[in-house]
């Protein structure tokens, strides 16, 4: 193979070449047939299979700020239930409520038996 | 210090469809793919430009792809590629390029898929393959022609195959 026809390979991957080679190379049938079956060997070489979704496993030191909305989170919903729980004790009434039904209490007479 | 999520999301296709070709299978290229980003989330990534970065990440790929060789080597796994009967004339293909890429030297094959395959520029292939510009632009046109060798009977019905349907679109068009 003459050292002309890596001016193909050139061309195909997008670097630069000198044109007046690359016109020598195109214009023998030799290098036209290569140019032909290197653009179809690329095509062919291509994976069929899908890309798949993937997601990184991101290290939690380099994200420090998660840490710290976490821990504020937890904070707020502590002390936000701790003073909720406090005022509706204030606000709440200590009287019991009234009776639904009043039992009196009868002393006790025996009306007979052993003598 | 770069994100590991965006540099990962950034290149995870031309990852993917590397470690397709360079172990011949679907499924292995994404457990590749995966750990290949849960080393990069547990190690610093060097500060650079793009190319650098992807020099780096194709690196650590390649060395991930040889150690899955040498694994399978050693435990004398029955080979990726095998015959499987009925198979449609695009698996006979598929078949024959991983066939002929397995054929090839590592570092030729290597070379040659982050171009042709991942996308990769001299430059980036350069750095993740230690090699000069100019070498790798002689092992690329050097490969692509042993390939055309290897290949000849899927190229040469590819080419058919692509010149009817453009011969079909012109008289369609016509």
């Amino acid at each position: 193979m003459s050292t002309t026809h890596e001016v193909i390979s050139a061309l195909l991957d997008d670097q630069p070449f000198d044109a007046e080679e690359l016109t020598e190379s195109l214009s023998d049938p030799a290098g036209r047939a290569l140019l032909i079956d290197l653009a179809t060997l690329r095509r062919i070489v291509q994976p069929v299979d899908a890309v798949p979704t993937m997601r990184a496993a991101t290290p939690a030191r380099q994200r420090p700020w998660r840490i710290v909305a976490a821990a504020a989170a937890l904070v707020l919903a502590l002390g936000g239930g701790y003073l909720a729980g406090e005022r509706r004790a204030v606000t709440t009434s200590p009287e019991a409520p009234p009776p639904t039904r009043v039992v009196e209490a009868v002393p006790f007479v025996p009306t007979g038996g052993m003598r | 210090m770069a994100d590991s999520e965006a540099l990962f999301t950034a290149n995870q296709d031309r990852l993917f469809r590397y470690f397709c070709r360079a172990v011949g299978g679907a499924e292995t290229a994404r457990d590749l793919t995966q750990e290949l980003f849960l080393r990069v989330s547990r190690t610093s990534i060097p500060v650079g430009a793009d190319g650098d970065l992807r020099s780096w990440l194709f690196r650590i790929a390649r060395n991930l792809a040889l150690d899955h060789h040498r694994t399978r080597r050693r435990h004398a796994e029955p080979a990726a590629l095998v015959d499987e009967p009925a198979r449609s004339p695009s698996q006979d293909v598929n078949l024959a390029v991983n066939k002929a890429l397995a054929s090839l030297q590592p570092l030729d094959r290597d070379v040659f898929l982050m171009r042709e395959v991942a996308g990769l520029g001299y430059d980036e292939i350069a750095g993740a393959c230690e090699l000069t510009p100019d070498a790798v632009r002689s092992r690329i046109h050097r490969t692509r022609l042993q390939l055309r060798e290897q290949l000849a009977a899927p190229i040469a019905t590819s080419r058919t195959t692509a010149t009817s349907r453009s011969a079909q679109t012109y008289v369609r068009h016509e």
